[in-house]
Order: structure tokens, then sequence, then C-alpha cells
């Protein structure tokens, strides 16, 4: 491959750990979704035994889904910037700053907005900014991704929080309240949007240019360009979408929450992140589509459920989701794309 | 009399020292196979990525089907019907065959707003057909053999020649051969004479049977010149290789007057070292003071073979020993330690830290001997590096300059005082002097003569036979992962490049 | 200039390696130059800002930021990243502050060992089992905040028997407080280490051209694991003089130093990119941030605004920086 530093080294795998890595990591993305379904069946078994059944209870199944709605917006959105082999890290910010955005917006305690259903477009549009801004940072200004999205999280919060002065803003009479918290035929309508988004994402990728060009980026950035790609477009389109979703995400938290604060947006990076790489994204690019981000956060959702239901320490719960985002990335990531690694 | 689908007239390329292309026209007309030929360093690589755009030409102009064209990048002459099959591939690794045959092109399937598979399977039918491939449409490129791969850049040139209705496309294919079994080229060339009939195809290879049974013309390039342009009915393989090399031959160009015989202890022994897939097991031993040069086109396996011998690669048989003592396969780290240096090709990116100061780069193997109360001493830094750079000529304001702001050569000549000053027994050079400029060429000779007489033997590749000959005490020809051939050049009396030339092709 | 007849089918290639002169002035007159005009600046806005107390405190915060900068620098040299100095940090001073009322004096080198051995695993995880290092120590930055957590939920005063033990730090040598000559003295370890010894000098190597390196015979590995390891130190280090001077440990107090930390090495002009920069780049970086944060406090601008600002002053930094030679494509 012509790729200009990385190419010409011998692939050296110096420890037993990292050679069945590599073979652990062609089962586990050859496999499309099949991994990812074996181990939500494993997991959901064990946690099924460990409690006597109260598990596999509707409540609890009900209880799941809804909690793993929003990690897997979230983790659509972020997994197509991974796709592209970068990584957004801005999560947290863009959500904080769309919270209050809903806050100020929305019908509210603090003063007489009330833009109504609008505020479904306008945090979608201010999320989707974000994101183009990332993109431009990366792809103009040339800043790697991980520090660009890291920088605007920062901004973003630090704005969030400065807008509402650090304060919780009560929403009221919210539309959307009955839509968010509402079930059809037992399944909580979050978790149906969640899959609409899903289905909407993953027909884009399979089923269009767009998609074509987010697989070959991945693939190999410079062949694409040669071949005629738009790189820089498509980039910030990839981050655009991203933010968008990032907004509805945050939208959806502050009406669930029926207020605004910008410490929502905190520690929703991780489990995305680790969503991702569960669902078998490799952090190198070109592998893994909506589905796989869709099924990592169920199963990140499923494990941290089962972990509160057996009353787990939830300090150790966190340690948990460090210990599996690690294993995760290690079985998923090219070696051979990174060279030397970083 | 067919017309001419492509013509260059008087293009010329330079780069900083060195001309790679020279005023050379060059035409292809349609319906032909036109062969061409020419050593590393001829111009032809260079040619071919100003036909496809990766490079723009200093002067010359470039015509496409009688207009004169702009050729922006690669995208914009396969647009236009002109374009290349590389050795290394184009496809995209983890886009299915399909995807990559109809990447960036697929506006013509749009069904509703989206891709109609359908459309795009039956396309893709039809253009694998005329190359006379049959596979799953869905299987990822990365699992696809070479021979399929060139095939499906073929197939997706011809069908872009179609969509934008390009008459006669040009289809330029560099060294197809290498990576192909026996039964496949017989198929890829016997496709090629079928394609002749509605497209005109380049064919690179250093494989001169191939060239002259297959192609209708062929042209001959030297030194960023075009040579000759025969018909391959009256070229004999002989001639061709003769036009290749030229006759004459520089003395004295590369200090043969210094070279000496070598001396008798050996410094390194390689017995019966191999590397599947890439050279046969293989003997030989370097003395003090010896040059020895290694020879061969691509696919040889001499470059493989150096990159073993300074632990960048590990050998899959045999052992390599220095001074008698084996040493430990595929580590840098105790080559270095046993006193192999190694001057890579690409000094730019393996060479040097470009962000860093002379100084620093030439004392990188030797800190521990500037040391004083253990702590790396700032004087004896300086001294050794002031040194070094008188040594060897290196031409920069102070020794605090950041390697990043030289010249090709004195960059270069950085990176041998670094192995210079760590007392090496053994020197691999890989094209040492490589887009350096002449001046700083001969310093370079200068030193490697130096290096000689200090005991230190060597192992080198050059840019061009004549520099190999001249360079070296004996001269090891590769071809095709195995020892052919092994020749003594003494001063003096120096075999000519001819004489060689037909061992290695 | 590229061989012109390399065969290669990259156009980026050419165009990265076409003559690209370096910025001639370090970035170090820069830095210093904004160190001068930011302290100016806040002089302009309330002339408290020179009083002596404002400079003991800004004192006081530069020195701890300095030491866990001092750490991160080394792995930025080295062109990775340690996400893990928060976590770190964190459970360092609650482990210290558990420690000091149970075994006394050893809670000192006790904890400082514990943070060597985080950053060593640090290490190998990047070497042995080849994550990259801003996954890998964004991970272990996380289990370390929940071992934080564990050990103690909230904070945790120290020992009021210990107290004496505390003016390690906390005390005076000559009229100067601990606090500064401590960070003084890691300043001089780390300088010394980086010029004067061959293991720092592999670390600019490493991080400038790591394939070179490789095969010039550096072991890579070993310089890695070091680079992490003084990162530990660092973090280490910094946890113990800041419970110290807070007479009590947290399990949330490291989260601010990520940012910090990194913030400091890049503003003060090592790269993240690795191979320039330094010790003194560092130090002035973390003057820099010491002064930004005390100086808008005192000009009056908004806590929560502060943390933008320095988000954005991050990202200008690492633009004008960033060694785009070194990656043909910037991911």
């Amino acid at each position: 491959m012509p790729n200009t530093v990385t190419s010409m080294l011998p692939h050296r795998s110096t420890s037993w750990l990292s050679t069945s890595a590599t073979k652990g990591r062609k089962w586990f993305q050859r496999s499309g979704i099949s991994g990812q379904l074996l181990a939500l069946i494993i997991v959901m078994g064990i946690f099924t035994i460990g409690t006597r059944g109260k598990y596999l209870s509707l409540v609890n199944l009900q209880v799941i889904l809804s909690l793993a709605a929003i990690p897997a917006i979230i983790a659509i959105g972020l997994h197509q910037v991974v796709v592209l082999g970068a990584i957004d890290l801005s999560v947290e910010g863009v959500v904080a700053f769309c919270v209050v955005i809903v806050g100020f917006l929305a019908h509210n305690k603090f003063n007489a907005n009330d833009v109504g259903l609008w505020i479904i477009p306008i945090t979608a549009g201010v999320g989707g900014g974000a994101g183009v801004i990332n993109g431009l940072l990366n792809t103009k200004l040339k800043i790697p991704s991980f520090i660009s999205t890291l920088g605007m999280s920062w901004v973003l919060w630090g704005l969030a929080v400065f807008v509402s002065k650090g304060q919780t803003i009560p929403l009221l009479n919210n539309p959307l309240r009955a839509v968010v918290n509402g079930y059809v035929l037992g399944i909580p309508n979050l978790a149906i949007i969640a899959f609409l988004i899903f289905a909407i994402i993953q027909l884009v990728q399979d089923r269009t240019r767009f998609g074509r060009y987010l697989y070959a980026i991945g693939g190999d950035e410079v062949l694409s360009a040669q071949a005629g790609v738009k790189v820089h477009q498509t980039k910030i389109f990839v981050f655009g979408i991203a933010g968008v979703l990032y907004g509805l995400a945050a939208l959806f938290l502050a009406v669930k929450l029926d207020s605004a604060q910008a410490i929502t947006g905190n520690n929703l990076l991780f489990p995305a992140v680790t969503a991702v790489a569960v669902g078998g994204v490799a952090l190198t690019g070109g592998i893994g589509g909506a589905k796989n981000a869709a099924l990592g956060a169920l199963i990140v959702t499923a494990l941290n459920d089962g972990l509160i239901l057996l009353d787990v320490n939830p300090y150790a719960q966190q340690a948990v989701n460090g210990a599996v985002l690690v294993v995760a990335v290690a079985l998923t990531i090219d070696r051979k794309k990174l060279g030397f690694i970083k | 009399m067919s017309a001419a689908v492509l013509e260059l007239q008087r293009i010329t390329k330079r780069y900083p020292g060195v001309v790679a292309l020279d005023g050379v026209d060059f035409t292809v007309y349609e319906n032909e196979i036109l062969g061409l030929v020419g050593e590393n360093g001829a111009g032809k690589s260079t040619l071919m990525k100003i036909l496809i755009g990766l490079i723009q030409p200093d002067q010359g102009t470039y015509r496409l089907r009688g207009a004169p064209v702009v050729i922006k990048n690669p995208a914009h002459a396969a647009n236009l019907g002109v374009g290349m099959v590389f050795q290394e591939g184009c496809l995209v690794p983890n886009l299915s065959i399909m995807e990559n045959l109809f990447l960036c092109h697929e506006i013509g399937f749009r069904h509703f707003g989206f891709l109609s598979k359908r459309k795009m399977r039956d396309a893709a039918h039809a253009a694998l057909g005329t190359v006379k491939v049959a596979a799953d449409l869905d299987t990822p490129v990365s699992e696809t053999t070479p021979a399929v791969r060139q095939m499906i850049e073929i197939a997706r040139l011809l069908w872009l020649s179609k969509l934008y209705q390009q008459r006669n496309p040009v289809l330029i294919l560099d060294e197809p051969t290498t990576v192909l079994t026996d039964d496949e080229r017989n198929t890829l060339f016997s496709i090629a004479t079928e394609l002749k009939s509605q497209a005109s195809i380049i064919l690179i290879s250093h494989r001169l049977q191939e060239i002259v049974e297959t192609s209708d013309r062929i042209l001959i390039m030297k030194d960023g010149k075009r040579v000759a342009n025969i018909q391959a009915r009256h070229a004999g393989i002989p001639e061709i290789e003769q036009m290749m090399v030229g006759h004459a031959f520089a003395a004295d160009r590369f200090r043969e007057d210094e070279q000496i015989p070598p001396g008798d202890q050996v410094t390194l022994t390689l017995e019966n070292v191999s590397k599947r897939g890439v050279f046969e097991p293989l003997n030989f031993e370097v003395r003090q003071g010896e040059i020895i040069s290694l020879v061969g086109l691509v696919g040889s396996g001499k470059e493989a073979l150096c990159r073993c011998i300074a632990g960048l690669e590990k050998p899959d048989t045999g052992s390599i020993k220095l001074a008698g003592k084996r040493l430990t396969p595929g580590s840098p780290s105790e080559a270095v330690r046993a006193g192999i240096g190694h001057i890579p090709i690409d000094r730019r990116s393996d060479g040097l830290a470009l962000g860093m100061t002379i100084a620093e780069n030439v004392n990188l193997l030797v800190l521990d001997h500037l040391k004083v109360g253990g702590f790396i001493s700032p004087q004896r830094e300086k001294k050794n590096a002031l040194r070094w750079i008188q040594d060897c000529r290196i031409k920069a304001p102070s020794p605090s300059t950041m390697c990043v702001n030289l010249s090709g050569g004195n960059q270069q000549k950085t990176v041998i005082a670094k192995w210079l000053s760590s007392k090496i027994h053994l020197l691999v050079l890989d094209h040492p002097t490589r887009g350096v400029d002449v001046g700083a060429k001969d310093e370079i000779y200068r030193l490697i003569r130096q290096l000689a007489r200090t005991g230190v033997g060597m192992i080198i590749m050059c840019d061009t036979l004549e520099e190999d000959i001249g360079l070296c005490g004996r001269m090891l020809i590769m071809k095709d992962g195995q020892l052919v051939n092994e020749v003594n050049c003494p001063p003096y009396r120096k075999p000519s490049p001819s004489d060689i030339i037909s061992s290695i092709v | 200039m590229t061989a012109p007849d390399s065969g290669s089918a990259t156009i980026t290639q050419e165009k990265a390696t076409v003559g690209h002169k370096r910025l001639q002035i370090p970035a170090i007159y820069f830095a210093l130059t904004l160190l001068v005009v930011l302290v100016i600046l806040f002089t302009l806005g309330n002339q408290n800002f020179l009083s002596a107390y404002n400079l003991n405190t800004i004192g006081n915060y530069a020195a701890i930021l300095s030491v866990v900068a001092l750490g991160q620098m080394n792995t930025i040299l080295i062109g990775g990243i340690d996400l893990s100095v928060g976590g770190l940090m964190s459970f360092t001073s609650v482990l210290f502050v558990v420690l000091l009322q149970l075994i006394g004096v050893w809670a000192f080198p006790i904890c400082i060992l514990v943070a060597l051995a985080v950053g060593y695993v640090n290490g190998a995880i990047l070497t042995r089992i080849k994550i990259p290092s801003f996954i890998a120590t964004l991970g272990t930055g996380g289990i370390l905040t929940s071992l934080a957590l564990l050990v103690s939920p909230l904070p945790v005063v120290a020992p009021g028997s210990k107290y004496g033990l505390l003016d390690l730090v906390n005390g005076n040598l000559l009229g100067i407080p601990n606090l500064l000559l401590l960070a003084l003295a890691a300043f001089v370890l780390f300088y010394v280490t980086l010029r004067f010894t061959k293991i720092g000098r592999n670390i600019y190597y490493v991080g400038s051209n790591i394939k070179m390196s490789w095969m010039s015979g550096i072991d890579i590995v070993g310089t890695r694991n070091f680079a992490f390891v003084l990162s530990g130190f660092g973090a280490g280090l910094a946890a113990i003089m800041l419970s110290c001077n807070q007479f009590g440990g947290d399990p949330t107090l490291g989260n601010v130093y990520i940012l910090q930390s990194i913030a400091a090495v890049v503003v003060g002009g090592t790269a993240l990119t690795g191979g320039t920069g330094g010790a003194v780049n560092t130090i002035i970086g973390a003057l820099i941030l010491a002064v930004m944060e005390n100086g808008m406090n005192v000009v009056g601008v908004d806590a929560y605004f502060q943390q933008s600002i320095l988000g954005l002053v991050i990202i200008i930094s690492v633009a004008l920086t960033f060694d785009r030679t070194k990656t043909a494509m910037i991911k």
C-alpha cells in the first residue's frame, strides 16, 4: 500500500497477546454483528442467572431499552466519524450546549420563550453547526480530530455553563414530553426513535454514494482522494451529522429530565466510545456501520443494568467499563494500518 | 496509419540536482500496444505520472485526441480516458469489487435517490466480462488476488471511458506481471491483445521477452531521454539491452583510482539465508574493505535481502554472521550494536530526525562515548559534531542547524556521518546518491572510498548500473529471488553495462 | 526532495515533502512574549494582580501544575499523550492521606512508587498490547478515578497528628516555600534527564522520527515506557504536593489537571507531534496558564467561561505548533 510512512515496517507481533488479538480481531469483525449478538446473549444469560430471572422481567427489559436509546443515538452519530478514521470527543460539550439552548428556548420557567416544536430543528441545527465546525477544524485547519473535538468540547461546555450560569432551568409543558416518556406496545418510544434513526443511517450507508465515500475514506484516504472522492466535503458532512444526532440526544435528555442543565452532558462520552468499540467499529476506520453502533450501545447498557441489579459498587462499574473499552479496542483495531502505534 | 490519441512534446521535468525528463517526445497511437523500457531512473515513472496528472511537467505540451489538455489529477485523467494500473494497486481495500469499480461515479445508478443494487450488479458483470473475470461482486478487494485486482482496475478504466464517451482510452500497465503466475500472465496478455481493438495499452516491463512478444512498438528511455522508437517485429533483445544502458562508461567518475582490494578478514557471512516468496537460500561473504554491489530489477529480492542484513526483517532460514558471531535476526538494535549500519533509501522519512539539529543526528549512535560523569557533555557533543561535519564536508552554518533546512546532499552526508562516527564494520547503502546533485555525489563517493580504506565492508545498491559497476569490487546479480551471477569489477578493468544487463533482465 | 522515480502512487508524498522550511524562531520566544503580554494586560485590568499575596497564589498553582505538566510533557514529546494523569492524581491524593494515617512518613515514597507503577502499566499497554496511548490512558484514567472513589468516595482530611509530615511540602527553606522548591527540583530533574541523559535524548529521537530511531537501534519499547513512567511520576508528585497543601485528599481533584497539563505543555511550545519542546517550554506554559487562570478571576471573567477560553487557547496553540509534514493525512 502506498501509504507514506507506515507501510514499509515489518509487522512484528512480539507478544502472544497481540498475535491472538489479531486472530480475535478477524473473527470479531468478519462476523458482522453475529459476534456482538452472541456477546449480548451471553451477557444477558449471565445476568439472568445471577439475578434469578429478575433480569428478564418485562420491566427490566423496558428499562434496558429505554436506557439504551440515548447512548445509541449518540453512538450512531459518533461511529461514522470513527469509520472515517478520526474521532469525535466533543459529545459532552455539544450536548451540554444544546441542552442549555433547549432550556432557554423551549417553554421554561426563566424566560418567556416558547418555540414549541421548532425546538427540534433548532437543536439539531445547533448540534449540526458545532459538528460542521469540528469538520472544518479538521479539514481546513488540519488540526487532528482528537484535539480539535476535545477542545471544542471544552469550549462548548464552558459556554453552556456560562450562559446558564450553572443553574438548572426547569422546562414547562413541553409538547414532546408524552413522546419521550411514552410506550407503544410496551416498547419505550425513545427506543423506537433510536431504531428509526439507526434504520435511516444504515440505509444511507448501504445505499447512497455518501455511504461509499465514507467507507472509502476510512479504508484509504489517499487512494480515495485519487479516485476522485471529495474527502473534505464528506468529512465535514459526517461531523455535521454526528452533531445533529448529539443535538437530538440532548433534546430528548432535557425533555426526559424536564429540566435543562449543563451537566446533563457529563459522562456521555465514555459509554458512547465504548458502545462504538464493543459494537465492532474499528478505531482504525473503514469498518462497521450503524447496526454495530446501536448494538454496541445495547450491549453496554445491558451490561451496566445487570451490574446495578447485582448491586455491584458503582465505582467498580466504571472500572469494568474501562476494562471493556480497552479490550474492545484491542480486539478491533487493525494494527497493520497503524504501523507504529502512538 | 492510425491516428495519434496522445501526444507529448518536449516534456521536461526537473528536480533539485537532477533532470528527470529532458525534452521527451512521446506519442501513443490508436489501437496499439506500446512497450516502454528503461532502467530505474530512466524517467519512465515520471513520464507516466505526467500522463495521468499526478505531476505537472515544467515544460512541454500535452495533447489528447488532438486537443491540448492540462490534466489536473488522476481522477480527471480517468474521466478523459487515460488511466494507470500501478504496481501497488489503487483500489480501496475495504470496499467490495463492485464498489471499487464505480467509486465516485455511481450517479448513474440512482433510483429515487438511492443506489440501485440491481443496476450496479448488471453493470459490474458486464464490466468484469470485458476482462474475463468472474468473481463474487461483494468480496472486499483486500481478499482478492493481485491478478484480479489488476483486472478490476482495467475494467474500471474501460467502463469510465465508455461512460464519458472517450474514444480509444489509454491504459498504462506498470510492471503488471511481477505479481502474476504464468497462467495469469498469459490471460493478461491475451486480454490486452483483445482490448487493442478499442483501446491503446502502454506496457511497462523489465521482462524484455514479454515486451517483444506482446507490443506493437517499443520505446526505450535512458537518463530522462527517449533513445529509440522501434517496431517490435524488428527488435532483438540484445539490441534493446544495449540501448537501455548505452556503451560509454565514464571512468574515474566513481574515483576508481581509489578502489582498493579487499582485506583478508571476512566481515559478513551469509549462510543459507532465505525468505519465503522473496528470495531463495543465499550464501556469500563480504570482506574487510570490500564493496559489494547488489544488482537486480524489481522482484529480484535484493531490497529484502538488505533489510534482513540490517536487521529490519527476519529471514526465514539461515544465519547472518558478523566477524564470525551470529546475529539475532530481525533486530535492528542488535545489528547496530554488532556494527552494521544502514543508509536507507528514503533519508527524509527514515534516515534523519528532521526536526532536530545536525549535531543531534550525528551523535545519535555515540552518546555513550560523549558522556562525562554519566551525563552527556555539550562540549563533547559539539566537538564530535564539528569533526564529522568537517570530515564529511557538510555545508551548514553550524552544528545547531536543523536538518530540515539542509539540501538533499547535505542531509545524506549527515546520515553517513552518523554511521561513520560510530565505528561500524559493515555498511548497507541503499541508493546513496538518489536525489543528490553532482557535486555532493562525488563527495559521497569519496566518503565511500574512505570507509573502505578503514576496513568497513559495504553492500551497495545504486540508481544506475554504471554507478554499481564503478563503485564495487564485486557484483552480485539477483533475479527472481536467486543469485544468478557474480562478476568481478576490478579497477581499470571494469565490465561494461551491456555485459551485465543480460543477466539481469 | 523525494526521488523522482520512486514509483509511488501517492499524491501527498510529493506535496508533503516539498521544501518545508521550519519556523526559524523557536516557539519558546512566542510563549515568553505571551506570558509578558498577559501579565501586563491583567495588571492593567486590576493593579492587585501584582500584589505579593496574588503572586503567591499564582506561584502555588503554577508549582503544582508545573510538576504534572512536566510529567505529561514526556508522553507528548514521544508523540503520545497521557489522559490518565487526572485519575492518577485523584487516586494518589486519597491513597496518600489514607497511608499517612497508617504508615506515616512512608506514605511519601509508597505513593511515588505506585504512581511510577501506573506509568509503567500505561507504557506497557502501548508497547505490548499496542493500543494507542490516547485510548489506553483514557481507559486507565477511568479505572483510576473509580479506584479513587472506591478508596474514598468523599474528600478525606489529613490526620492532624501528621501535620508535621506535611511540612515537607508546606514548610519553608531559607524563606522560600518548599512547594516552589519541589517544583524547581522537579524541573531540574526533568531538564537534566531530557538534555543530558541518553534515554532522555532518545525520547526526542523517538518522538521526532520513530522509524529512523528503530532502524538506528534505539530501544523503542524502553524509551516509551520511560516516558510514561516519568508522566506517572509527575502526576504522583503533584498529587502529593497538592494534598499536603490542602491538608487533605480528594478523589475528584485530578480531573481538572488533564486539560491543564496538556494545555501547559502545548501552549509552552511543545508540539503534539513530538520531538520538539522541553522542560523550559513547559514551565513557561504552566506559568501562562497559572497567570491566565488567576488573572481571569482577578479581572472578573466568569469562572465557567474560562474553560471555554482554555479550550480555544489549546486549539490555537496546536494549530500553530503541529508539524504537518509529519503526517501526510491529518486524522
